[in-house]
């Protein structure tokens, strides 16, 4: 049957367009049920004894929910409780258009098989499909849409089985709840049928909060400005009137945030929005509309810390106060556009990590809840085990913000675990940096190769056989995912035959499956101290691809054929067969070659591989590249409780230089050829040189020693950092380059077709991308696929060929990237906290790192730790000391002191864990001595009393 | 904007088709009177009209004349109406001029030109209603014309647009599946020989997706073979009940 | 334009038919052939109307846009019109063969429905002097067989009565910015007055009388023809002479009383069948070409 769905759209021109599509309408579409005897369907989803045992339906019964029910109440859904649901087409698509994230997690519960929920696709079913009539509204329609499906499958179902089972449909929409029980349907309201489950209490908790609750809640005073609509809106912005940009929240004052408007090309600017009701209930990420004020309103961004304590702030007055504080007279030239929020454009909440404050009232049920990030406002919610949840940390999600509600009301999703327990943290700290982490799913793992895996004779047919050569690998110490692997022989032409071992991950994930998708969003493996997060499946990071000893593996080979002087006459890339002889670690590596008793053709290779490495990096530094550091921390575990017990700074040895040179080579190998080949859509990695502003803070470092620096090119600044010493102070080489390091810009990938500056800045390389880690980086994946293609190993598919589908990949691949490293960081910060806790107090030598207006950054070369020594304080019983600020040198004078970079200074170190959420690493100072300021030494005790410089 | 579903996890398209299923085809042959064959087909909402002169002598340039074989004349053009946004003209555009030759080249392949030298057989094809499928509606609205025109073709030609998505073959795609970035295929067949008349893909797709895709071409194309066959056969059974045989 | 070859002898017995009121297919010097209309034809144009005259077939599909209104009729929206003498309707139009029948058509179109006499044009206006809404009217010629005008006008008539055009909603913001935005129920449209729209009435001269609708045989015999517009009311809103031939003023004057009657004749059936059309919604079976 045939019926066609006409309407109308306004095209990109500003014209208007008929659009007519087809829609036909089937006779073949099944109920899913196992009761059913009438539908001939294959097999069934949905349950013969659909129990959930509820006060209100005592018999078996499949639910039936709209579209807003699944929109708002997806945390419930997703309970394992929640069983047998039929969700149909109008919904899913509903929910598609509305939200991207929650038609995600619903497709997800719809694939997982024991939650049976069905998908009925009612539009397309002759009976159910109903045409909308005049005067209805789209969303009428679908309500009605949803009613007549319900109704035909409880007629359906009774036809086939006794009365026994029913629908049940589930909505909060009080007038379609009506029209449904006009109609003799079974219906309730959401939170009506979860309170009624026996023995679910807990799942109460997990309901968002509906329209009508929320009125009882809030006073009936409006403390916000009304959200203009969204037509309005775009008629604004279009006009000029408005800016839409991304709303980010201060991280340091609640009162204050600043919208980025995406400009043409870089014409990018930053609207600062200050005062709750110009912030206007917009949340960190949301896309907003703002209006600028009239330029006698801007005001200057405040440098005041003001965390939202409130405890039940009804009183105004003093939030008044504060924001009166924030208006300090500002210099008009530091004044910057401000505005306020009007409207909402798109909300980008996510559940947000916390812990909650409970109310002090005792019964009640209604309790504030604290982001981990403080960006996020407080969110108010209601649950009954407040006590319970009091000490951890759970994660909650907004389900809105009415006017007249001072905090935006929310509904609990789940608990993390007891705060301050490391795995309770370290959720956290993967949840906030957005670090896809949950064990993969089953429609994924379903794509792994069955066990016990072979390489099989068509595997071989294609692949070079390398089992013979002598191939290592060296790695650190534990590692267990093993992307490369060395080999380097004497050729009968007395050239060297060097090859590099890549595994071949690209064979084991198939373009566009779900094992692919989900290793395309992960982006990267993130390492965590003592945790490690795999972007794919563990039997393929650290069995399948992994190469290790004395097992046959499939492997991505870039083979260099080079004379004694590390110049690479020939290059040839193959799909192969290798089988590694050893795998060592860097210092076992480091020890056969230096250990002239051994004679072995590992060691042989290792030797050959080490004497052309040296030749490379020498080659490379004469090109410019840069060699900067960085402090890496290492903590030595306690194999038990996996608690920090040591902790260091990494140690690099030649064999670690070695391993990297010829990774840089294959990598810049592969990019090359895959640019060559594919002009458009390679996929690359560039380092974009710093502007010469950043090189300012170097530069005064170097000044401050009487040090020249260079900046002028890559090169330059190699050389003459590599000649900057001052005698007497080894260190001071070192401390320059960490300052250089801070100089650089992010190194990103990028699609060849979308950009014209390949430079890498770093490596002083024209062009450069990643190769040789395909287990942990999803780039080398792609890079692998489009060399196999290059070489006529694989098949192409469209995106790999689409370069801006691949651009949005690498935006991606960016993203999670530099997540990734917060992650890491925080994950390093968190087990120092935890090193320190175990530790108490110590004393350490440090060196100033950067001086700024009210403090100095102190860095411990001994834990590669950085701190801040305030001098100011804001407690105001206090008087502070006597700074002046010199940004030229920059120096800081405390009292008769003055701090410059580089400076030797003793400090003392503790945990400050006093805010459960944000512990921190304090210092104070010892020595310089500085009456008033610093500290005396306090003695190694755990006990010791914690300085509180800056509370 | 999230972009269009064009399969579900259910299997059906956005117009409720399963993958392998075509269009509503409906046909009529002998619609106009004046010409000497003429036929008009609907595949969905895509709706073309085709008509035959000739075979007769050479009209224009005699240049033109083979003298072992016809002459086949196509013009293609799309009623200014015919889509969503308005065309300025109906023909004469690139598209279209492209569009008479990929008929032209397919019926010269199928029809018995060698029975008709020195002359010349015009096809005129105008679309009046657009939702994807252009040619293949043509093709099969031209093919009954042809029949209708009783000129001797070696079989019917028929043809169908299939498209990839999701590793899946979709037949018989509509305007919307056509913009969705799907990679389709046009192929004209004749069925009993499963000869290709013609066959074009603009989009890129892998080597080792042709053979899959090209096969469910085949199978769309055999489809609408049968349907045109059981329209020729009814037009058949009328004309000769109306001249009393 | 299409032409027939007629042998003298036919002439002459087509011109004394036509002298005793007894046309060669039987019909009386002022009696149309068959007819048949059929309204919303093209479910993607805004109106469409699909018109058979004996054997010349005509389709007609309006489309609305939104444009921007003439300086001098700041407060009217306009009519576009294209006609297509497409090759189905004869080889001759291959190419560019039909472009000046096409233009002569159109331009005729123009001068009798573009003005706010025939179409009310001022229900077109959305805001004056910025937006108003476009009417496309494309004619799209299928079979020639004489009488185009009568048939075209005819087509254009049903196709404005069945045109739906989507209301619209005028936004504006403080600065007076105007945004149109559209309304997303299908069945929230404006319908057009089409009771003044004319019908074209084509009146031949063959031999010393004239003849309505004239077939391709009878329009060789004819030296000149007279079109005339005539409202359902009867009164002529545009008069034009085509043809190579010329006519006294007599004969005109006599022409235009018959066509007055005719046309105004015309109208009420067509009117009826159109409200008849209507009436019976959507369970309507669509014809189309499938007939």
């Amino acid at each position: 049957m045939l019926k066609s769905k006409t309407f109308v759209k306004k095209t990109r021109s500003g014209g208007v367009m008929k659009v007519v599509r087809e829609h036909y309408l089937r006779d073949d579409i099944w109920c899913g049920s196992e009761v059913c005897s009438e539908c001939k369907q294959e097999s069934t989803v949905l349950q013969r004894d659909a129990c959930m045992e509820s006060n209100l339906c005592s018999y078996p019964h499949y639910l039936l929910p709209d579209t807003n029910v699944v929109l708002h109440q997806i945390d419930v859904l997703e309970d394992p409780v929640i069983r047998n649901v039929i969700i149909l087409q109008t919904v899913l698509q509903e929910v598609r258009h509305r939200s991207a994230p929650v038609y995600k997690r619903l497709k997800d519960i719809i694939h997982e098989k024991e939650k049976h929920f069905y998908t009925f696709t009612n539009e397309h079913h002759r009976e159910t499909f109903i045409e909308r009539e005049p005067g209805e509204s789209a969303n009428d329609r679908n309500d009605r849409a949803i009613r007549v499906a319900a109704k035909w499958y409880s007629q359906h179902l009774k036809a086939s089985d006794s009365d026994r089972l029913k629908v049940v449909l589930l909505t909060n929409d009080r007038g379609n709840k009506e029209k449904a029980e006009e109609k003799a349907l079974l219906v309730y309201k959401f939170e009506e049928y979860i309170k009624s489950l026996i023995a679910n209490t807990e799942l109460v908790d997990h309901l968002a909060l509906s329209n009508d609750d929320k009125n009882e809640i809030s006073s009936s005073k409006v403390l916000f400005p009304e959200h203009l609509p969204l037509s309005r809106i775009q008629t604004g912005i279009k006009s000029g009137s408005f800016l839409q940009g991304t709303f980010r929240a201060s991280r340091d004052n609640y009162l204050e945030a600043s919208v980025f408007v995406q400009g043409e090309e870089e014409d990018s600017t930053e609207v600062l929005i200050q005062g709750l009701q110009n912030l206007n209930r917009a949340v960190h990420q949301d896309v907003v509309a703002v209006q600028l004020l009239p330029r006698n309103e801007w005001v200057a961004p405040s440098s005041v810390v003001l965390q939202d304590e409130g405890k039940a702030k009804d009183d105004n007055a003093e939030e008044e106060e504060e924001e009166k504080a924030l208006r300090v007279s500002a210099a008009e030239a530091a004044r910057k556009p401000t505005g306020k929020v009007v409207g909402i454009i798109k909300r980008n909440w996510r559940p947000f990590c916390g812990m909650l404050n409970l109310s002090q009232i005792k019964e009640s049920t209604r309790h504030l809840f604290t982001p981990a990030d403080r960006r996020v406002p407080r969110i108010r919610i209601e649950t009954r085990q407040a006590a319970s949840l009091a000490a951890q940390r759970i994660m909650v999600a907004i389900d809105g913000w009415p006017k007249h509600s001072r905090y935006p009301n929310g509904h609990f999703v789940r608990s993390l675990g007891s705060a301050g327990d490391k795995d309770t943290e370290q959720e956290v700290l993967l949840l906030e940096h957005d670090v896809p982490h949950q064990a993969f799913s089953q429609a994924v793992l379903s794509f792994l190769p069955k066990m016990p895996w072979a390489i099989t004779p068509e595997d071989m047919a294609k692949r070079q056989d390398l089992r013979h050569l002598t191939v290592c690998s060296v790695d650190p110490p534990g590692c267990t995912d093993i992307d490369d692997a060395l080999h380097c022989r004497e050729l009968d032409n007395g050239n060297l035959e060097v090859g590099v071992h890549i595994a071949d991950v690209s064979h084991f994930i198939r373009p566009g499956n779900a094992l692919d998708k989900e290793a395309a969003s992960r982006g990267t493996t993130v390492y965590l101290c003592g945790k490690r997060i795999d972007m794919v499946p563990e039997l393929l990071s650290s069995n399948l691809c992994s190469l290790r000893s004395n097992v046959e593996r499939l492997a991505f080979s870039c083979i260099w054929e080079m004379n004694h002087e590390a110049e690479i006459l020939k290059t040839r890339f193959t799909k192969s067969v290798i089988n590694s002889k050893a795998s060592l670690t860097y210092a076992e590596a480091q020890m056969r070659i230096d250990d002239t008793s051994k004679n072995d053709d590992i060691t042989k290779s290792l030797r050959g591989l080490n004497k052309l490495a040296k030749i490379l990096k020498r080659q490379r530094i004469e090109k410019g590249a840069l060699t900067l550091s960085s402090l890496e921390v290492r903590f030595h575990m306690d194999s038990e409780t996996h608690d920090p017990i040591d902790l260091q700074t990494k140690e690099l040895m030649e064999t670690n230089s070695m391993v990297e040179e010829f990774m840089l080579l294959a990598n810049i190998s592969v990019a090359q050829k895959t640019f060559d080949e594919f002009s458009e859509c390679a996929l690359l990695r560039k380092h974009p040189a710093p502007p010469p502003s950043n090189y300012d803070i170097l530069l005064k470092a170097g000044k401050s020693k009487h040090v020249e620096i260079h900046t002028d090119s890559a090169k330059a600044l190699a050389d003459s950092l590599d000649v900057a010493t001052v005698d007497g102070f080894p260190y001071f080489n070192t401390l320059l380059r960490i300052l250089a390091t801070r100089c650089m810009m992010q190194a990103v990938y990028f699609c060849s077709g979308m950009d014209n500056d390949f430079h890498h800045y770093g490596l002083a390389s024209p062009i450069y991308t990643h190769f040789t880690s395909p287990i942990r980086r999803y780039a080398d994946i792609i890079v692998h696929r489009l060399l196999a293609v290059a070489i006529g190993a694989d098949s192409t598919y469209p995106d790999l060929m689409d370069k801006h589908k691949q651009s949005a990949l690498c935006n991606n691949l960016n993203y999670r990237h530099k997540m990734s490293q917060y992650a890491q960081r925080a994950s390093v910060a968190f087990h120092t906290q935890l090193f320190f806790k175990s530790r108490g107090i110590l004393n350490e030598d440090g060196f100033v790192l950067f001086v700024r207006k009210n403090a100095i950054i102190v860095l411990i070369p001994k834990f590669g730790l950085e701190g801040t020594v305030f001098f100011d304080s804001k407690d105001k019983a206090k008087a502070n000391p006597n700074l002046v600020f010199d940004e030229e040198g920059p120096t800081l004078a405390v009292e008769q002191h003055t701090f410059h970079i580089f400076d030797k200074v003793k400090v003392t170190i503790s945990l400050d864990d006093s805010n459960i959420q944000h512990q921190k690493i304090r210092m104070a100072l010892i020595d310089p001595v500085i009456p008033g300021v610093s500290v005396p030494a306090p003695d190694v005790e755990p006990q010791a009393k914690k300085p509180k410089l800056d509370r | 904007m999230a972009g269009l579903e064009l399969l579900s996890d259910q299997g059906y398209r956005i117009d409720g088709r399963k993958a392998t299923e075509l269009r509503k085809v409906q046909a009529r042959m002998g619609v106009f009177a004046q010409a000497d064959g003429s036929a008009y087909l609907e595949q969905g909402n895509t709706k073309a009209l085709a008509v035959v002169y000739g075979p007769h002598e050479m009209r224009g340039s005699r240049s033109r004349t083979l003298h072992d074989r016809a002459v086949i004349n196509c013009q293609y053009s799309m009623a200014t109406f015919s889509t969503a946004e308005r065309k300025r003209r109906p023909h004469g555009d690139r598209k279209s001029t492209e569009m008479s030759l990929h008929l032209k080249q397919t019926f010269e392949a199928a029809v018995m030109t060698q029975l008709y030298p020195r002359s010349q057989i015009d096809i005129y094809v105008k679309i009046l209603q657009s939702d994807g499928g252009n040619y293949s509606v043509c093709v099969n609205a031209a093919t009954l014309a042809v029949i209708d025109a009783g000129i001797p073709m070696r079989d019917y030609v028929c043809a169908c647009t299939v498209g990839f998505v999701d590793e899946t073959p979709l037949a018989d795609l509509c305007y919307a599946e056509e913009g969705g970035g799907v990679s389709s295929l046009a192929l004209a067949l004749l069925p009993r020989g499963g000869q290709i008349a013609l066959l074009q893909m603009d989009a890129r797709l892998h080597q080792d997706h042709l053979e899959t895709l090209m096969e469910a071409a085949m199978t769309a194309c055999k489809g609408v073979s049968k349907v045109l066959d059981e329209v020729v056969r009814q037009h058949l059974q009328e004309v000769s009940v109306l001249t009393g045989e | 334009m299409a032409t027939v070859q007629v042998s003298e002898a036919e002439k002459v017995y087509i011109l004394h038919g036509i002298r005793d009121d007894l046309r060669v297919d039987g019909r009386g010097c002022e009696d149309y052939r068959h007819t048949e209309i059929e309204t919303d034809v093209v479910s993607n144009t805004d109106g469409s109307a699909k018109v058979t005259l004996g054997h010349t077939a005509v389709l007609v599909g309006i489309k609305a846009d939104l444009g921007k209104p003439k300086p001098m009729l700041p407060k009217e929206g306009y009519l576009e019109f294209f006609v297509d003498c497409s090759a189905n309707a004869t080889p001759e139009f291959e190419g560019r063969g039909g472009e000046e029948l096409g233009t002569e058509l159109s331009n005729t179109l123009y001068k009798v429905f573009n003005n706010k006499h025939s179409v009310d044009l001022k229900s077109l206006c959305i805001s004056p002097g910025e937006h108003c809404w476009v009417l496309y009217v494309d004619v799209l010629l299928l079979q020639c067989d004489g009488n185009l005008y009568d048939a075209i006008s005819i087509a254009i008539k049903a196709a404005l009565f069945s045109t739906k055009i989507p209301k619209v909603h005028i936004s504006a913001d403080e600065e007076g910015a105007k945004e149109i935005e559209l309304s997303d129920d299908p069945y929230d449209c404006m319908r057009l007055n089409v009771e003044n729209v004319p019908c074209i009435v084509t009146l031949c001269k063959v031999g010393h009388r004239h003849v309505v609708d004239a077939t391709l045989q009878e329009k060789a015999c004819s030296v000149a023809s007279l079109i005339i517009s005539v409202t359902q009311k009867g009164t002529v809103t545009c008069m034009r002479k085509v043809g190579g031939g010329s006519l006294d003023p007599e004969s005109i004057f006599e022409m235009t009383e018959a066509g007055k009657r005719v046309g105004k004749a015309l109208h009420a059936p067509l009117m009826d069948l159109l409200q008849q059309e209507e009436r019976l919604g959507t369970k309507r079976q669509k014809v189309g070409f499938l007939g």
